[in-house]
């Protein structure tokens, strides 16, 4: 299972800094950063903390529908140009946007080929070729850059579930998420799919300081519906914990007996090597 | 090296990875942040950016995402734009992204506005090109309203908006700007007879002018046949661009190769491309008429970043010096 770290609402560079600091040195795979009031656009934190901390896979929280989303996937692209392939696309629909969500992402899996593409959704047609446009007009026109992962990573999130399990995409389920209608959506799309679904979850920030709950959630989060990601909101001081008292717990169906305790009397929470 | 340029800024970031010269995507990226780090430490104003979109070099279409990036590894400069092409984006979401680079940098954003040409853009996110003037204002006025709180957000700054240098030499760009206080970015094609009227028609119309900026290629080199090598490359770099996307009476350059021709002569006669003191000198001279914020043009696809260095460092030691005081410099 690998985890991402969420750290809440953040106002500043060094905040953003901190937390991207606290969750490479705890060995954690990444960040997961949202829109806040004071940094409303989570792709420009994106493209900074790519900038302040290596390795880091650095997660993105979007809404899909209230903007065309060939803006959100020239952005998205440019951002996992910048960071050499670390971007997560993480959306949900925008407010009232539900009707148009499977059409957005139809449209953001379309541009994100490396070719020439015509996209006509009943919403949106790219290129749109209006009478009035008329030099240079293509038939067909290519997202340049490309972005750098052969296949961004992209995720659905809220009610876009069936959406995203259809298209084989990942899918971020909330903390609150019934267990069993997930591993019901999950099980479904598999068979449809006939190829394995990814699946991620939020934890929330209460369970970290309980990291032997966490541990319980995430192992039935895996048994209900594959959990293979946990997003985990916790402050940059509560970071270590999760590299060291949960991350080693949920990676094996099992461990040998007398290990947890052996942990439990030898691993604290120091730090043990920082970034470079 | 502390050699204050106060008013001049460094260009031109693309990120274009061209057919003349390759590059990996990721390390124009990072080239760009590097670059932004010297800059700082040689102590320009601003390192400045341009945008298009859906072009065969992967040409940088999200220039704030990028500034981001670069910002994050600075202190002091600041980041500009020429152009972005405000009219092509969504203006709440651009609002948003620039309040939160403002706020990410702490407060180090330059704007700059410019209407953009090709319809292919327009066309591409089911716009008129025969809107853009319209789209601007509306544009203007939605990131005011962000700035100030007024979309949900929280007010950037003290409400007041970040300098938005309006591009273009048209009359209803002057106006604009004029209008509304803002400064001016004048394209680098302009002769200082063309400077001198329009900085003056700017400042008649402005109840507060502020600066009146002008992009300028630059490349100090003082041996004779290097300089015509870069002056080559230069109008190589231009012929490419113009050839496909110019709309010259009616079609595109390559259609039209004399037109194109002449196009281009004006463009790389206005080139400052020689030794420290003829460069300086031209530079002076757009100064004289009217021009109290530069945008020096040293980056293009062609030249490496091992280039660019030495090239950064002429300027700052041989061409700085001879400035203008209005510049920042020290004669």
């Amino acid at each position: 299972m690998r985890f991402l770290l969420d750290p809440g609402p953040l106002t500043t560079l060094a905040e953003l800094t901190e937390a991207g600091e606290a969750a490479h040195s705890a060995g954690l795979d990444g960040v997961f950063l949202s829109a806040s009031p004071a940094l409303p656009a989570p792709l420009v934190s994106a493209a900074a903390l790519a900038a302040r901390v290596p390795d880091l896979r650095i997660a993105v929280a979007l809404e899909l529908g209230d903007t065309h989303p060939y803006h959100v996937a020239e952005e998205a692209a440019v951002v996992d140009v910048a960071s050499g392939g670390r971007l997560i696309l993480v959306v949900a629909a925008a407010r009232d946007a539900e009707d148009v969500y499977g059409e957005a992402l139809d449209l953001l899996l379309t541009a994100f080929t490396p070719r020439p593409f015509r996209f006509e959704g009943a919403t949106w047609k790219v290129p749109a070729n209006l009478p009035e446009n008329v030099h240079n007009v293509e038939r067909k026109v290519r997202l340049t850059p490309a972005p750098t992962q052969p296949r961004l990573e992209l995720w659905g999130a809220g009610a876009g579930r069936e959406h995203a399990l259809r298209r084989g995409l990942g899918y971020l389920a909330d903390s609150d998420a019934d267990l069993s209608e997930l591993g019901d959506a999950w099980r479904a799309a598999e068979s449809s799919l006939g190829a394995p679904a990814l699946t991620a979850a939020r934890a929330r920030h209460a369970a970290v300081g309980d990291p032997e709950r966490l541990v319980a959630t995430l192992r039935a989060g895996r048994e209900a519906f594959g959990q293979s990601w946990a997003v985990v909101r916790a402050p940059a001081s509560g970071t270590r914990a999760l590299g060291a008292r949960v991350r080693p717990r949920v990676q094996l169906e099992s461990l040998p007996e007398g290990l947890e305790r052996f942990w439990d009397e030898t691993v604290t929470n120091s730090t043990r090597r920082t970034t470079g | 090296m502390t050699t204050a340029a106060a008013n001049i800024g460094i260009g031109l970031w693309t990120m274009q990875s061209t057919a003349v010269a390759p590059a990996n995507p990721s390390s124009l990226y990072r080239s760009f942040a590097d670059a932004a780090v010297l800059v700082e430490e040689l102590g320009f104003h601003s390192i400045w950016t341009a945008e298009h979109h859906a072009w065969y070099d992967g040409w940088c279409p999200a220039l704030i995402e990028a500034q981001a990036f670069a910002a994050a590894r600075t202190t002091r400069l600041r980041f500009g734009n020429a152009m972005l092409l405000l009219p092509q984006h969504d203006p709440l979401r651009l609002a948003r992204s620039v309040a939160t680079l403002d706020r990410l940098s702490g407060g180090r954003v330059d704007l700059g506005a410019g209407l953009g040409h090709r319809d292919s853009e327009f066309d591409l996110v089911g716009l008129r090109r025969d809107r853009r003037g319209r789209l601007m204002e509306h544009a203007l006025e939605t990131l005011e309203a962000v700035w100030r709180g007024e979309r949900g957000d929280e007010p950037v700054a003290d409400g007041r908006l970040p300098r938005i240098f309006i591009g273009g030499m048209a009359p209803a760009a002057i106006a604009r700007a004029a209008r509304l206080g803002h400064p001016l970015m004048l394209p680098p094609s302009l002769t200082p007879e063309q400077l001198r009227e329009i900085a003056a028609q700017y400042r008649e119309q402005a109840a507060e002018p502020a600066q009146v900026a002008c992009m300028r290629d630059v490349w100090v080199e003082p041996d004779r046949r290097r300089a015509t090598e870069f002056a080559d490359k230069l109008s190589r770099h231009y012929r490419e661009e113009a050839g496909s996307w110019w709309v010259i009476k009616g079609d595109t350059g390559f259609r039209q190769p004399e037109q194109l021709d002449r196009q281009l002569r004006r463009a790389s006669q206005s080139a400052m491309i020689g030794g420290a003191e003829d460069v300086a000198a031209g530079l002076n001279e757009l100064v004289d008429a009217g021009a109290n914020f530069l945008v020096l043009r040293l980056n293009f696809d062609f030249v490496s970043p091992e280039e660019l260095a030495a090239g950064l460092l002429r300027l700052t030691e041989d061409v700085v010096p001879l400035l203008d005081a209005s510049l920042g410099g020290s004669s």
